[in-house]
């Protein structure tokens, strides 16, 4: 059993953010007890060694993911596109296809969850949408952003409120809360080209809850792969589980290492995003990684 | 800062005379008269353009109608940019009014953000606060605020009101005496030659050794292609955000220093900087005279160079307006030779 993932203690979504607000005297601030001290910043060389940890994990997989330098500053980003399908009829429903058997398996576990009505096999029209994420990194938050942009097959952008629409069931109440807090159209700093954006304002919250204080091991984790299967789900990207073998400062993991990583990661984030509004999210990710959603 | 209130006012309320003209291709129903129409230069094109758009709606058919955008000489223009930035960049070398086609139809999606709603607006405004703020005070200042505060901000720009916004922007604009600045400048240096839109690094307004950062600092750092050795080098300082180019306006003709005496005039909002090498460094802070000749430029435009020899932090005229507008939009500063 995994800790934090036993029936005892049952799994809430947290109070909403106006629950919250009232708690802190209307304050745009979240506090976060449960936070280390230190503030954990996420520099950009850290940044590209984590990235280049990633994209080494990522083509051992087949992944998808590579990196991509730009010509003027020297600076990068990380890119993957892949494809997916989805049913006019339930706009939440993405069905991802792609060659990775992990997530296969992953999503026949999520579609078992599903509702009958969904699952009946009434997808009429099925569209596929090309999807194109980015990571980026950002200097003045100093954490990592996610940009991404969808278009048809004829080469139709999505709409903001299509991408807002395509937001899996899990999180459309935190993105209802505060749409234009979360996902909006953007320039991306290095194409200079209209991208969407999930908003980094509160990444180091909920980072640094994980990765200080009584988890200070956690520094060792690779931040690429911990920040983006939280965040990822959101927009419909997923981290398959094997990234969570990945330990930057090990060369070749042993067996314990492995499991130790891999139970950990999930039932760690469990506990500590018991206090942030992102609670809902992870739980909801985590749920999806280990297919009880 | 407040002593210096009317550069403030200055910066806000410049304006740039421009004309629209309906794209040739739009389907009227009759003939669509251009608009004129004094754009606020601290603003944003979709903000401030209602009255274009219902102007050139009146001529056509509304299955005609779909999401306004403009466009400079064959260039769309991107609304999340201030107007002033625009212009700077794009239109600076040419003769006023500004000429801005419109269009309502083939949205260049690959060029411009959506813009269906002033929530959109607003939302990049303070999106642009916000990490200004992240950068200066770690986002605490903007994160004390009640909504209500950031609503003001927001209102004080839509309606023009400069009071109502710099009651909430002063504060953005404050940093501990025991600080000698903000923790990092917000800046954004614009170029229109390149793919990326704008170069923005950290940077600190004090060095390690203490001493205070200067503009020459920061351009010599984030953008040396610019900082040649040799030569002259021109810059257009373009930032609504510093006094003296919308105040004090200086260019230079036939090798005189004049100064734009035309207060009563629409002012081109041109700022003219030369950095001259080897003066840069013992500049006294000095306001220029006219008349003197480009030779000892050192003098003549010690203004300028006193802008680029000057402590970016310090609590003065030209460094607080210049980054006055930090906290809002980032200066920009466009890189000319």
């Amino acid at each position: 059993m995994l800790e934090g993932t036993s029936g005892d203690h049952p799994v809430q979504p947290q109070p909403r953010q106006g629950h919250l607000e009232q708690m802190t005297q209307g304050r745009v601030q979240i506090p976060c007890s449960m936070a280390g001290e230190e503030d954990f910043v996420l520099e950009e060389k850290r940044f590209k060694q984590h990235c280049e940890e990633f994209v080494k994990h990522s083509q051992q997989i087949g992944d998808g993911w590579e990196w991509r330098t730009s010509k003027d500053l020297g600076d990068g980003y990380l890119s993957k596109t892949h494809f997916q399908v989805r049913n006019r009829h339930i706009a939440q429903d993405l069905r991802e296809k792609t060659n990775d058997n992990i997530e296969e398996t992953l999503l026949a576990h999520v579609e078992e969850s599903l509702d009958d009505s969904q699952v009946a096999g009434v997808c009429t029209t099925e569209e596929v949408i090309r999807y194109e994420y980015h990571v980026l990194y950002s200097s003045s938050y100093q954490v990592p952003v996610l940009y991404f942009r969808a278009c048809f097959l004829d080469g139709r952008p999505l709409t903001l409120e299509e991408i807002w629409g395509s937001v899996h069931a899990c999180y459309q109440d935190r993105l209802q809360e505060g749409p234009w807090d979360t996902i909006t159209q953007q320039e991306h700093p290095i194409l200079g080209q209209p991208f969407f954006v999930l908003h980094p304002c509160r990444t180091n919250e909920f980072i640094s809850t994980v990765l200080t204080g009584p988890w200070k091991h956690n520094r060792h984790k690779n931040y690429i792969i911990l920040w983006l299967s939280t965040v990822g789900p959101v927009v419909g990207l997923s981290v398959p589980l094997s990234y969570a073998k990945v330990a930057p400062e090990q060369n070749s993991s042993t067996d314990s290492a492995e499991s130790s990583s891999a139970s950990s990661l999930p039932g760690l984030t469990f506990q500590y995003f018991a206090y942030l509004p992102y609670f809902a999210m992870r739980i909801c990710a985590e749920r999806e990684v280990l297919g009880h959603c | 800062m407040t002593d210096d209130k009317d550069v403030l006012r200055d910066v806000w309320f410049g304006r740039i005379p421009t004309c629209f003209t309906l794209y040739q291709d739009e389907i009227t129903e009759r003939e669509a008269e251009p608009y004129y129409l004094l754009l606020p230069r601290i603003s944003y094109l979709t903000l401030v353009t209602d009255k274009v758009k219902k102007h050139f709606q009146k001529v056509m058919r509304q299955e005609e109608v779909s999401e306004i955008w403009f466009e400079y000489e064959g260039t769309p223009l991107k609304w999340h940019y201030p107007i002033g930035l625009l212009f700077d960049l794009h239109a600076s070398n040419t003769a006023l009014p500004w000429s801005i086609t419109v269009h309502f139809k083939n949205f260049p999606e690959k060029d411009l953000l959506h813009c269906h709603s002033k929530d959109v607006i607003e939302a990049h405004f303070m999106a642009c606060i916000k990490e200004a703020d992240a950068l200066k005070h770690k986002s605490q200042v903007i994160n004390e605020m009640q909504k209500k505060d950031h609503k003001q901000l927001w209102m004080g720009l839509q309606n023009d009101k400069f009071e109502q916004f710099w009651a909430i922007n002063r504060k953005l604009m404050e940093y501990p005496p025991e600080d000698n600045g903000f923790r990092y400048i917000p800046f954004r240096i614009y170029q229109a030659t390149t793919e990326r839109p704008f170069i923005q690094k950290l940077f600190r307004p004090i060095a390690s050794g203490g001493q205070l950062h200067t503009l020459g600092d920061l351009l010599k750092d984030v953008c040396p292609s610019a900082v040649a050795p040799e030569g002259d080098l021109r810059f257009f300082m373009h930032c609504t955000h510093v006094a003296m180019c919308s105040h004090r306006i200086y260019h230079l003709d036939k090798g005189q220093v004049k100064r734009d005496k035309k207060e009563g005039e629409i002012k081109s909002q041109r700022g003219v900087m030369w950095l001259v090498p080897g003066h840069t460094e013992n500049i006294q802070p000095e306001v220029p005279t006219e008349g003197k000749d480009n030779s000892s430029c050192c003098s003549v435009l010690s203004y300028h160079l006193w802008l680029q020899r000057m402590p970016i932090c310090k609590r003065d005229t030209f460094a607080n307006t210049f980054f006055g507008f930090a906290n809002t939009f980032f200066g920009w500063i466009k890189v000319v030779s």
